[in-house]
């Protein structure tokens, strides 16, 4: 029996990363046939590069700092209305980003809309709007994944801390936040990965506009949308490589610092 | 760890603060994004003339129409097809009778490169085997003018047993051919320009071509300066604007789309057959 386990588990994950594997050498063999042909700009390459880490990064460092106090209040605490509040911040999740692109156009209709498009400058057809449009689509993510994280630490420690004259703050900071760190870190790696990936509420929101909201994905259906296969399969081989390379690093890091 | 949560928002600071030089004139194109290449190429050109930033925002023509009516912005509307401006301007979305033809769209076969199926004519998208693609006639325009085309030559339901998919758009028709996932499509002549090393081009014969479309430019009811949107408009139809479109494989001339299709009307509405859904249901497909 455990060797039917075992081997069930080799087995599924070998399989799974064989497949994965087999998608990207038919991108490999792809871009070998295609190498004759003309390659994107390289100003519009490094642009789209470098605009998706900059806005998939600020985007999920920004969710997963409003999801902390979120999800440590969801996780700590009971009171009236709470399945309805955890249902409703579930809702990006669900949501398809195409829907929830549509629903930020159709707010900044809205004279509370305009009123953030004031103070902060427009959001509509803006670098702003795909980091805007990336956060809601991933705050959802952050939240379900760092509740996960605190409902597995005993609240124990943290009522330990306070019969030792720590304060919440303290609490929050010095005990909780440590022993969330490899979960946090998690957290922020899928909500990073899904982030820079995110195309559709990115393109209803932020538009599809060459060298100004051309993140990788835009440049993806962008090229497909003229029929220029070669270029966007180059986008997605770029897209992949900066995918694997940041995830790698980051987990690296993060085993480093441990 | 650490390193990596002070390093993101600094990059994204700088991201957020990269903003284009905007000059005081500034239009906005929402502009199908077939037309991607040339569009790119007028709007630098209409820049080094005027001065004037032309903001390209790409998309389906469908999805372009429905984000300008949501954001109440634009100065210029270019769709892939005719369509989208009747459906505009019943919306209220479109300034009525302010569109104009930048090209003329003509129905031909399109293969994947190299032509294996060895298709040469209409008639051999019936044959035993071959894989066919079509525009979805009830999402994408082209679609309706291949039925009509194939309706008006008796040979619909003989090629609809040999379609296997829809395109959903003219680009995704057009990639069905270039990912050479089909034999042939039934697409517009200027496919084979968009891809030359991955589509070629089979002519129909033009005797047999009812109907051709155009590419049209509007202006949307809520541009801010429509003289400038006229303007824009102008410099895409001078001869600066259509040479670039010419470049591209597009024909910008009534009397050279007219040559490959002497009998057809330009533009207007065609109704798919009643039955259609029943005919579409009822052919054996599979292969």
């Amino acid at each position: 029996m455990n060797r039917l386990f075992h081997s069930v588990t080799v087995g599924v994950t070998g399989l799974l990363a064989v497949g994965f594997l087999l998608l990207i050498a038919a991108l490999a063999f792809e871009l070998w046939r295609a190498s004759g042909a003309c390659a994107p700009d390289g100003r519009e390459v490094f642009f789209a590069i470098k605009l998706s880490l900059a806005t998939a990064s600020v985007a999920s460092v920004l969710a997963i700092a409003a999801a902390l106090p979120v999800a440590y209040l969801l996780s700590r605490y009971h009171f009236p209305g709470k399945a309805l509040l955890d249902t409703l911040l579930d809702l990006p999740i669900v949501l398809s980003p195409i829907a929830l692109g549509a629903l930020l156009l159709v707010f900044f209709r809205t004279p509370m809309g305009r009123m953030l498009d004031a103070w902060f400058g427009p959001f509509v057809f803006e670098v702003r709007g795909i980091v805007l449009a990336q956060f809601v689509v991933v705050v959802g993510l952050a939240i379900r994944l760092l509740k996960s994280t605190f409902d597995g630490i005993e609240p124990e420690y943290e009522h330990l801390a306070r019969t030792l004259g720590c304060d919440r703050v303290q609490v929050f900071g010095k005990v909780l936040l440590p022993m969330a760190a490899p979960g946090i870190v998690a957290a922020l790696l899928l909500v990073w990965g899904r982030a820079i990936g995110e195309f559709g509420a990115t393109v209803m929101l932020a538009g599809a506009t060459t060298l100004k909201t051309e993140t990788l994905p835009v440049a993806i259906y962008l090229n497909f949308e003229a029929a220029d296969i070669s270029s966007a399969m180059m986008f997605i081989a770029i897209l992949v490589t900066v995918s694997f390379a940041v995830l790698l690093l980051v987990r690296r890091l993060d085993v480093r610092a441990r | 760890m650490r390193l990596l949560l002070l390093l993101a928002p600094l990059l994204a600071l700088w991201s957020c603060t990269q903003r284009r030089a905007s000059d005081a004139r500034a239009l906005t194109v929402f502009c199908g994004s077939a037309s991607k290449p040339a569009m790119e190429e007028i709007a630098a050109g209409f820049r080094k003339e005027t001065g004037i930033v032309a903001e390209l925002i790409f998309g389906g023509s469908g999805t372009l129409l429905a984000q300008m009516e949501l954001a109440e912005k634009g100065e210029i509307y270019l769709p892939g097809s005719p369509d989208y401006i009747a459906i505009g301007e019943r919306k209220g979305q479109l300034l009525p009778d302010a569109d104009r033809i930048v090209s003329y769209l003509v129905p031909a076969i399109i293969t994947p490169a190299g032509n294996p199926a060895g298709i040469k004519a209409l008639e051999d998208l019936t044959r035993p085997g071959v894989r066919v693609g079509l525009g979805n006639p009830e999402t994408v325009c082209l679609g309706l003018y291949a039925v009509e085309l194939l309706e008006r030559n008796q040979l619909l339901d003989a090629v609809l047993a040999n379609v296997v998919t829809f395109g959903g758009s003219c680009s995704k028709t057009a990639n069905l051919a270039a990912m050479e996932q089909i034999d042939a499509i039934l697409g517009w002549r200027v496919f084979h320009h968009w891809n030359p090393q991955r589509m070629a081009l089979v002519p129909i014969a033009p005797e047999k071509i009812p109907r051709i479309s155009t590419i049209p430019i509007s202006i949307p009811v809520h541009s801010r300066d429509p003289d400038l949107s006229k303007r824009f408009i102008d410099y895409v139809l001078s001869p600066a604007g259509q040479a670039v479109y010419q470049r591209y494989g597009y024909l910008t001339e009534r009397e050279q789309a007219l040559a490959l299709a002497p009998g057809a009307s330009i533009g207007g509405e065609y109704s798919l057959p009643v039955d259609y859904l029943d005919r579409v249901l009822v052919m054996p497909r599979g292969r």
